[in-house]
């Protein structure tokens, strides 16, 4: 009945989200320059991290404080561990999950029922809810490989109310809405941590080494990865991230700290009902991310503490301003909406500011002993590297690629032109794995790879850049080439050193080695334009799509950009490009093809297809008026 | 210089910390009590009616003279109407140093939450959940200042049976903790009578259609609804919806069915319905007398959530007043030596386990308004 | 005979239901369409909606139709200001930052109406005298007949204003391509606001329908949408028809199931119904096929 429809799918020349100001997937407002590495922190912080981390736990031991003291951090440190979680999903992923108290509630459920109804011990109880939660994370997160952004919000929060509701009514196993009652503290190495201040010192220090952990993660393979999802999923996708893999991991990861911190809870209040874990909990772990900055589990931990305390420091206004006690959680939504509009990295963002802000951080680095860049495009398989055979890609009644063939020879440059839309960036796209093809095949060193996956052609050797620059802008540039270099099967050695040694030496080859430190976003167009390049190149391609890569640079830039190619070429690699710039084009190429409207018209050395009245003709703009 | 300023931020981080938790004790001449009240949160009109009820006896008791010469003092908590809300009220209240007892919560699963913490801290606790196994779980510090299900339930299946002359039950019930405890309850009430119900059907809180509920009671052929129905919303629209798809059983059910907002959602479909009440305010001399006061000081009428919490504050400063002392042991045994206290919800006479009330009101929804129509108690 | 006719009665308050979820879909759908991000606060423009009414109608004690108007052109204030106050500031950032923004919307506003009102539920007029009619043996309830009918009338009036007005016409511009509608003239921050206005007024219409049948009260519009929500993706994301048609089906597939299967768990058949669609097809029942946003 009603024709309009959101356009989801772009026609032939525009991917999804061309139109996009910024990138879907960051978490990121525009934000003055900054050098720092996610989660690197100065000497003198942590120094007074430490202080209070080991002071807080202490004080019991210290002091008499009340049991209603004890009790207050315990759920701060309990929830702390669920609102880490959320960390390592939202945060660093991007990924929405308002689930985060289903997951809890499964640690916590765990400990009781195996305690209680299986008559295990603590321990096996926990691994058991733990093991559980963690399954429940990774099905979740199965649920991202068509379906992201809204859907996922919604999917979780389905999660969250059909959880809630089985506490509810499976009472034959859950003890429904009464609760469990009795659960019982568990002794580890023969201490009993029976006693509110030893279990309390246990829980901190399992909420630090998880702080410790969560905190080196973003410098892994992994946590690379999942910024680099939660950047740009495309680009990430294209340069060898397997997506899927990694957004199932932090979901699972996820669920796997919001399950420790519940069956830990359940441990310290002893009592569990169904409403400790509802919707209004998960929304309670995502203020708290938020406002403690999602980007950090320093942050998380702050948010965790403010939220806990909250109703307490509002327990102490005078008489004068009771009523704002009275509309708490109202302040806390009008809150929620402030933090992200003016806060959009929380309280540890605004600290991470203010300290950029005071001490000027190092914007060059160190450029001396970098290795020079080796390529190893060598390859067994004799014949073309790339064949695309008949191939056809069509959009409803689009056809915007029509049956063409071409073959792309080892150790050429080969361009691809043609008027607009005549279906260069869809040939493209279905080359690297962003669009299935609708017929025909992708023959690379004679594989067939029409149906794989973009990470899987980029870990066999097809590596791209984008006409619309997709890096990844939160990261340094050093680290979008790491994460080009962690593609797999890239012939590098093993371990991070390598990585970054391989990263370095890409970033050298363009030129841009001292500026690796430098968030991608404060760099100029022309470097940013290099720094993709780079991420190809750190990950040894065999083949190098590049859409439009001269597009939107200057003169010399451009002329620096031709010397670049000659020099790849110089290297032995194998590179096929998309350029509307003529000159350009016929500087650098062995070979030519030509499209218009989906279909080949012309292929040749440049000098043949330049003469040839058909091309004439279509760039002229007759060719579509014929019949 | 960097690690100077580190250590001089750590210390006042530390001293900020320890100034925050370490509040010195005072000791005053009062006598404290705790109340923990639902000040915050979905249940937060209710937990403003526990405070009235509890105030008001608190005042008649301090303009009397007090307790052994010493005044009363309330000392309030809010549990956020939360489970482990009402954990950390407990145990904030509980490290007070000075109160001597506590008046708990309403909600049977948040003492569920509390009842270790009040174990442990060993202080008399009155409570107001109805569900009769909080007085049987080896906690012999909580009294209850209601009558627990086991009667309200017994008196619904008693006035059903004997006065209504009806013997084909259904039982409806909402499938949170109190819903389905009061099912339990209810049908074992019945089976004493000798009667198995004809349908048992749950439903979950804020059911937007009852539909499938009422046609289930229709096919069953009951000719009379017990009920217990956590909700006014769902009390309201249940009975539209009966009212509409033509069922006309008897029904008596739990107090929400009596409550000012189901009344006031159902209109004239909950016309001549029964229901139980601990508080009814023209049950008995003393509910006639607090309900005016009440009113004169409050300007509106008292309901359960104040009736109980006056009574609880009534029993405490009598089983302070009979013991003498403000030990834990003595106010134990001050209330439990209560036999024949005449309080607004009734007669208080308190056994080891700790329940003080053993009868329920009977009232009619007459045309809009609550009739009182019979108390009945039973000796235990 | 008397199973068909419970059926029957039971299919009608599916559908019933169904066109109150529609109806709050529709609102979510055309939000979707306009700013490419779900408002989260959906539910509580109806809430919002419904306790105008009480404040205008039982409140004020103005006349039933004056009330209702009263209530829209609050409604229609209220649309503006939470364009401005939740998603402008937010225009340029990606969907999650929005998605958050109205999460946080939607506490604020059942809080502070929460500290206006209390939390005591409100009753409400319904729209007709008559309470129902029986048609052998079938209950209609006269506010559900009521509630089918707007919802029918607001669909044909949504179809009619989109496709053959101007006005309609920029506004569907602006939600395919904002850039391209701004270089044709088309101003489109007004055009968001003028979304926003229609989709809360259209909130603001389910919560005074369906006020007298769930009663007014803080949380009605929380668990309204949510099933809004999952209607909109069954029907197909951002898709009217889709929204329209979603809806009705969810309240059928709840009603028959709680019916035939078990009553407790009737909130969960519609998440599994959703979790279905979701598995074999994403895409909903009029959706195109779904491309992840990279």
């Amino acid at each position: 009945m009603m024709p309009f429809r959101l356009p989801h799918v772009g026609t032939g020349a525009v991917l999804p989200d061309m139109a996009a100001p910024r990138p879907a997937g960051s978490f990121l407002p525009p934000r003055p320059s900054r050098n720092s590495q996610a989660g690197r922190i100065s000497i003198p912080a942590l120094v007074v991290l430490l202080a209070i981390a080991i002071a807080i736990p202490l004080i019991p031991y210290q002091m008499t404080v009340s049991n209603y003291v004890v009790l207050m951090f315990m759920q701060a440190v309990t929830y702390a561990i669920a609102v880490l979680g959320m960390v390592v999903v939202l945060g660093y992923t991007g990924q929405i999950n308002l689930a985060q108290a289903a997951f809890f509630g499964i640690g916590a459920y765990g400990v009781a029922l195996g305690m209680l109804s299986g008559g295990l011990n603590f321990w096996i109880s926990l691994a058991l809810g733990v093991a559980g939660a963690t399954a429940a994370g990774l099905a979740l997160g199965l649920t991202t490989i068509r379906l992201g952004g809204h859907y996922l919000a919604m999917i979780t929060i389905s999660f969250q109310q059909i959880f809630d509701l089985v506490l509810v009514n499976w009472v034959d196993v859950t003890h429904g809405p009464d609760g469990i009652a009795g659960i019982t503290r568990p002794s580890l190495f023969g201490i009993s941590l029976a006693d509110d201040k030893a279990y309390l010192l246990f829980c901190s220090v399992v909420l630090y080494v998880l702080v410790f952990a969560v905190w080196k993660l973003p410098d892994t393979r992994l946590g690379r990865a999942m910024r680099a999802v939660r950047e740009n999923q495309l680009a990430a996708e294209v340069v060898g991230v397997h997506t899927l893999r990694t957004k199932v991991t932090a979901f699972s990861l996820s669920a796997l700290l919001g399950a420790i911190g519940g069956g830990l809870y359940a441990g310290g209040f002893a009592y569990i009902s169904p409403d400790n874990f509802n919707f209004a909990r998960s929304i309670e772990f995502l203020t708290a991310t938020l406002l403690g900055g999602a980007q950090s589990p320093f942050g998380g931990v702050i948010g965790t503490v403010l939220i806990v305390q909250l109703p307490e420091w509002l327990k102490l206004l005078p008489e004068s301003l009771r009523f704002i006690k009275d509309v708490y959680l109202a302040v806390y939504g009008l809150g929620v909406i402030l933090i992200i509009i003016f806060l959009s990295e929380g309280i540890w963002g605004l600290v991470k500011t203010i300290r950029t802000r005071l001490f000027a951080e190092q914007t060059t680095t160190d450029t001396t002993g970098i290795p020079a860049l080796t390529l190893e495009s060598a390859g067994s398989h004799d014949g073309p590297l790339l064949r695309v055979d008949n191939l056809q890609k069509h959009f409803g009644g689009l056809k915007a690629v029509d049956g063409i063939g071409i073959d792309v020879e080892r150790g050429t440059v080969h361009a691809l032109i043609g008027p607009n839309g005549s279906g260069k960036t869809t040939s493209l796209n279905v080359m690297s794995g962003i669009y299935e093809p609708t017929g025909g095949k992708v023959i690379f060193e004679g594989e067939d790879v029409s149906r794989l996956r973009p990470h899987q052609r980029a870990s066999r050797g097809i590596g791209r850049t984008f006409q619309n620059i997709r890096l990844f802008a939160a990261l340094s540039a050093l680290e979008n080439v790491m994460i080009g270099a962690q593609r797999s099967n890239n012939p590098i050695a093993p371990g991070e050193g390598a990585l970054r040694e391989r990263a370095m030496s890409a970033l050298q080859f363009v030129g841009l080695a001292d500026r690796a430190h430098v968030i991608v976003r404060n760099l100029p167009y022309g470097h940013q334009r290099l720094v993709e390049i780079a991420r190809v190149l750190a990950g040894n391609p065999k083949l190098l799509l590049l859409d439009e890569p001269a597009a939107g640079l200057n003169q010399t830039e451009k002329m620096a950009f031709v010397e670049l190619l000659k020099r790849l070429r110089g290297h032995g690699l194998t590179i096929f490009l998309i350029d509307h710039d003529m000159g350009l084009v016929e500087k650098i190429s062995d070979r030519i093809t030509v499209l218009n409207f989906g279909r080949k018209i012309a292929e040749g050395t440049p000098a043949e297809v330049l003469r040839n009245p058909d091309v004439i003709a279509a760039y002229l703009g007759t060719a579509g008026k014929v019949n | 210089m960097r690690l100077r300023q580190a250590f001089v931020t750590a210390v006042c981080g530390v001293a900020g910390v320890v100034a925050v938790f370490g509040a010195p004790a005072r000791a005053e001449d009062t006598i404290k009590i705790g109340l923990v009240n639902e000040a915050t949160g979905p249940n937060a009109e209710a937990g403003v009616f526990t405070v009235n009820g509890a105030k008001l006896a608190l005042d008649e008791i301090n303009a009397a003279g007090g307790v052994l010469g010493r005044k009363l003092e309330l000392k309030l908590e809010d549990n956020q109407s939360t489970n482990p809300g009402t954990v950390l009220a407990f145990s904030k209240l509980l490290g007070e140093p000075g109160i001597v007892a506590i008046i708990g919560p309403i909600r049977s699963t948040q003492i569920q939450a509390a009842s270790p913490t009040i174990a442990k801290a060993g202080i008399p606790t009155m409570i107001g959940g109805t569900d009769p196994s909080l007085t049987k779980v080896n906690n012999r510090w909580v009294f209850r200042g209601r009558p627990n299900d086991s009667y309200s339930s017994r008196v619904i299946a008693d006035f059903g049976i004997n006065e209504l002359k009806s013997r084909k039950w259904a039982i409806i019930h909402s499938t949170d903790a109190f819903g389905a405890g009061g099912m339990n309850v209810l049908t074992a009430a019945l089976k004493n009578a000798g009667i198995t119900p004809v349908l048992v059907q749950g439903y979950t809180n804020n059911s937007q259609d009852f539909t499938p509920v009422v046609l289930a009671v229709k096919k069953s052929g009951a000719d009379i609804i017990g009920s217990y129905m956590t909700n006014s919303p769902d009390v309201g629209i249940f009975a539209k919806q009966l009212r509409q798809l033509g069922v006309n059983a008897q029904w008596i059910g739990s107090p929400s069915l009596v409550s000012v907002t189901a009344m006031n959602l159902a209109g004239p479909a909950l016309h001549g319905i029964y229901s139980v009440a601990d508080f009814t305010p023209d049950a008995s001399a003393e509910s006639k007398a607090y309900t005016k006061r009440y009113r004169d000081t409050y300007k509106i009428d008292p309901d359960v959530y104040s009736s109980w919490a006056y009574d609880a504050m009534k029993v405490l400063a009598l089983a302070i007043s009979n013991a003498k002392a403000t030990t834990p042991d003595a106010i134990r045994k001050g209330i439990v030596g209560i036999k024949g206290y005449k309080g607004v919800e009734g007669e208080y006479a308190f056994d080891d386990n700790g329940d003080g009330l053993r009868g329920y009101n009977v009232v009619k929804n007459d045309a809009g308004k609550v009739a009182f129509i019979k108390h009945i108690n039973f000796k235990e | 005979m008397q199973v068909l006719f419970d059926n029957l009665q039971v299919l009608f308050q599916g559908l019933a239901l169904g066109s109150i979820y529609s109806l709050v879909a529709l609102g979510f759908v055309l939000i979707i369409r306009a700013t490419n991000v779900v408002n989260f606060a959906q539910g509580d423009f109806a809430m919002l909606g419904a306790y105008s009414m009480v404040l205008f109608f039982t409140g004020l004690g103005w006349p039933y139709w004056v009330s209702f108007v009263g209530a829209l052109a609050a409604m229609a204030v209220f649309g503006v200001i939470f364009n401005y106050g939740v998603y402008y500031p937010l225009r340029h950032r990606s969907f999650l930052p929005v998605v958050i923004s109205t999460l946080g919307a939607s506490i604020f506003l059942q809080n502070t109406v929460l500290a206006v009102f209390g939390p005591q539920p409100r009753p409400l007029e319904k729209v007709l005298a008559a309470d129902g009619v029986n048609i052998g043996g079938v209950f209609l309830d006269s506010q559900y007949l009521v509630i089918l009918a707007v919802t029918l009338a607001l669909v044909l009036f949504t179809y009619l204003f989109f496709e053959h007005t101007l006005l309609g016409k920029k506004l569907q511009a602006t939600s395919q391509d904002k850039d391209m509608a701004r270089l044709l003239g088309i101003p489109v921050a007004l055009m968001i606001s003028i979304t926003f206005i229609y989709s809360a007024v259209l909130g603001g219409i389910a919560g005074v329908l369906v006020g007298p049948i769930l009663f007014v009260s803080i949380g009605m519009g929380s668990i309204i949408a949510l099933k809004a929500f999952a209607a909109t993706i069954i029907g197909g994301f951002g898709d009217v028809t889709g929204a329209i048609v979603g809806g009705l089906l969810l309240g059928v597939i709840e009603s028959m199931a709680a019916y035939h299967i078990s009553v407790p768990y009737k909130d969960a058949y519609a998440f599994l119904a959703l979790f279905i669609f979701l598995l074999f097809r994403p895409s909903g029942i009029f959706g195109e096929k779904v491309s992840e946003k990279a």
